[in-house]
């Protein structure tokens, strides 16, 4: 980063907190609305005695069960839907329909189905994760190059070898694309499914804490959130830029 | 597999329309071509010459007729023909290097990696690009994918390239390059070309035989020549010239009556 970048950067940020500071106490409620350097002394004492760590990993423990499986299971499907004429005629109806069903939404059935347990949470992460990662993938492999299959089929590539070697990695970019915007699913899912059923994780936290009254510790729960979203998008990219360069050079850029 | 005639036999090809109509787009196409010949098929836009090569290739059906090696009849992709497709970009791997694109026909043919390799270097040497091998598509010119394609194809050693207007999209220079460079590599290959332009001067440059088609729809052939032109060939020799000439008054009859339709 340049200088004038960066410190155009750190204005924004310090313009931020600034506009924070001047409207608690002048446009909002003091009590309600704390002042940021209030909300600092309250994350710092919440991370000194582990509550913040406690809850983040909850969350987070769930956020990793449910995105695997719906990663693993979106990419499945994608591919089936975008190879196979029968998969494509029996699922696309459904997912077609049920795609406009917000994650949020989806909750109360959660509940009445798997209860207030884990298993609902997982389901509501899966369900967030599972749709972008399907319409991707099943873009990504339809949208392979004509000629670079028939290239493969003259250099002698089977049908698998078609598949595994050329449709694949020619669907990569718009799968991880998939995979990178169903991680940001996934959290605003499972802090939705915590605020509605549950006693741990960063959206119970956030919830609680208006309900008691607790509105420093409402806004550390805030911060939580967009630090856990941040860290966990630059180490998604990260992972990418180390393990998937080769596959992402057909594309301008990715970040 | 050996074989002396690559036969196109009074091939149709039909398609439909969006309207529902059908269009013919080749009608009794008949060609010979002999193996180890450098056969080009010269047409105006959008007579159906690609369509022709898709069905040589495997890739397309005839609606009628059919192509066949001596009498083996050519229904699927193989092999013993390599297309050199015009679009390089996607033709090409772009998550693989130069060396890796050009090792995948061994792969699959499942050399062993010692094989595979001396193929590689092999290729990579004809077409000039040795010093590149580790660099990605991206990383390339338009001329240098277009030898890593031309490299590609050669590694799985075919019978028969089968070039869709493989540098048209090239600037004048590097296409100037690349023909002549190509056809060293024809003579000391030996492969049997058979090869789709829309550009006489290419066509005159490089082909030992040389077929034109009439204007589509319904395009067949329209008068094939045997080019036994003065070497090294030269737009500035006598025979060149003539044939030049020739050449573009008969395309410019198809053009002329294409236009008066």
């Amino acid at each position: 980063m340049n200088p004038p970048k960066l410190f155009l950067r750190a204005l924004s940020v310090a313009g931020a907190f600034s506009l924070w500071w001047l409207s608690s106490g002048t446009i909002f409620n003091p009590i309600l609305v704390p002042p940021p350097h209030k909300v600092a002394v309250n994350l710092w004492g919440m991370t000194a005695d582990g509550e913040i760590l406690f809850h983040a990993w909850a969350s987070l423990r769930r956020v990793i069960v449910g995105y695997a499986f719906g990663s693993v299971l979106g990419i499945l499907t994608g591919v089936a839907v975008a190879r196979i004429r029968i998969a494509e005629d029996m699922l696309e109806p459904p997912l077609q329909f049920v795609r406009n069903i917000t994650p949020v939404a989806i909750i109360p059935l959660a509940v009445n189905a798997f209860g207030l347990e884990e298993p609902s949470k997982y389901f509501v992460i899966i369900y967030s994760t599972i749709i972008p990662v399907v319409f991707n993938t099943a873009a990504g492999v339809a949208s392979t190059p004509q000629i670079r299959v028939r290239a493969a089929m003259c250099l002698g590539a089977g049908r698998w070898d078609i598949f595994a070697r050329v449709v694949l990695p020619s669907a990569w970019p718009f799968i991880l694309t998939g995979l990178r915007v169903a991680l940001g699913f996934a959290f605003m899912g499972v802090v939705a499914a915590e605020m509605i059923a549950a006693e741990t994780g960063v959206g119970y936290l956030i919830m609680q804490s208006r309900n008691m009254l607790l509105p420093e510790q409402m806004f550390s729960g805030l911060f939580l959130l967009g630090l856990i979203g941040l860290v966990t998008d630059r180490a998604f990219q990260f992972t990418i830029g180390r393990l998937m360069r080769r596959y992402m050079l057909q594309t301008a850029a990715f970040d | 597999m050996s074989w002396r005639v690559l036969r196109l036999e009074g091939v149709g090809k039909d398609f439909t329309r969006a309207d529902g109509g059908v269009a013919q787009v080749l009608r009794d196409v008949t060609l010979t071509v002999e193996r180890g010949a450098f056969f080009t098929l010269l047409g105006p836009s959008g007579c159906g010459k690609s369509t022709l090569l898709n069905i040589v290739a495997g890739f397309e059906e005839a609606t009628t007729g059919g192509v066949s090696l001596d009498d083996n009849p050519v229904t699927a992709p193989g092999t013993d023909r390599t297309v050199i497709f015009q679009d390089v970009s996607n033709a090409l791997f772009p998550w693989m290097n130069a060396r890796e694109n050009v090792e995948f026909g061994p792969k699959m043919a499942r050399l062993g990696a010692q094989v595979r390799n001396e193929r590689a270097d092999k290729y990579l040497r004809l077409v000039g690009l040795d010093a590149d091998s580790g660099k990605f598509p991206f990383e390339l010119s338009g001329g240098m994918k277009q030898r890593i394609q031309i490299a590609r194809a050669l590694a799985n050693d075919p019978d028969i390239l089968l070039m869709d207007e493989p540098f048209a999209a090239l600037d004048a220079i590097t296409k100037k390059h690349l023909q002549i460079e190509f056809r060293k590599i024809w003579d000391e290959t030996g492969k049997t070309i058979f090869y789709i332009t829309h550009d006489i001067f290419e066509a005159l440059l490089l082909s030992t035989h040389l077929a034109v088609m009439t204007a589509g729809p319904e395009a067949g052939i329209k008068e094939v020549f045997q080019l036994d032109l003065q070497e090294p060939r030269s737009p500035s020799n006598p025979d060149f010239a003539a044939m030049y000439s020739r050449v573009e008054s008969l395309i410019d009859e198809e053009v002329q009556r294409m236009r008066a339709r």
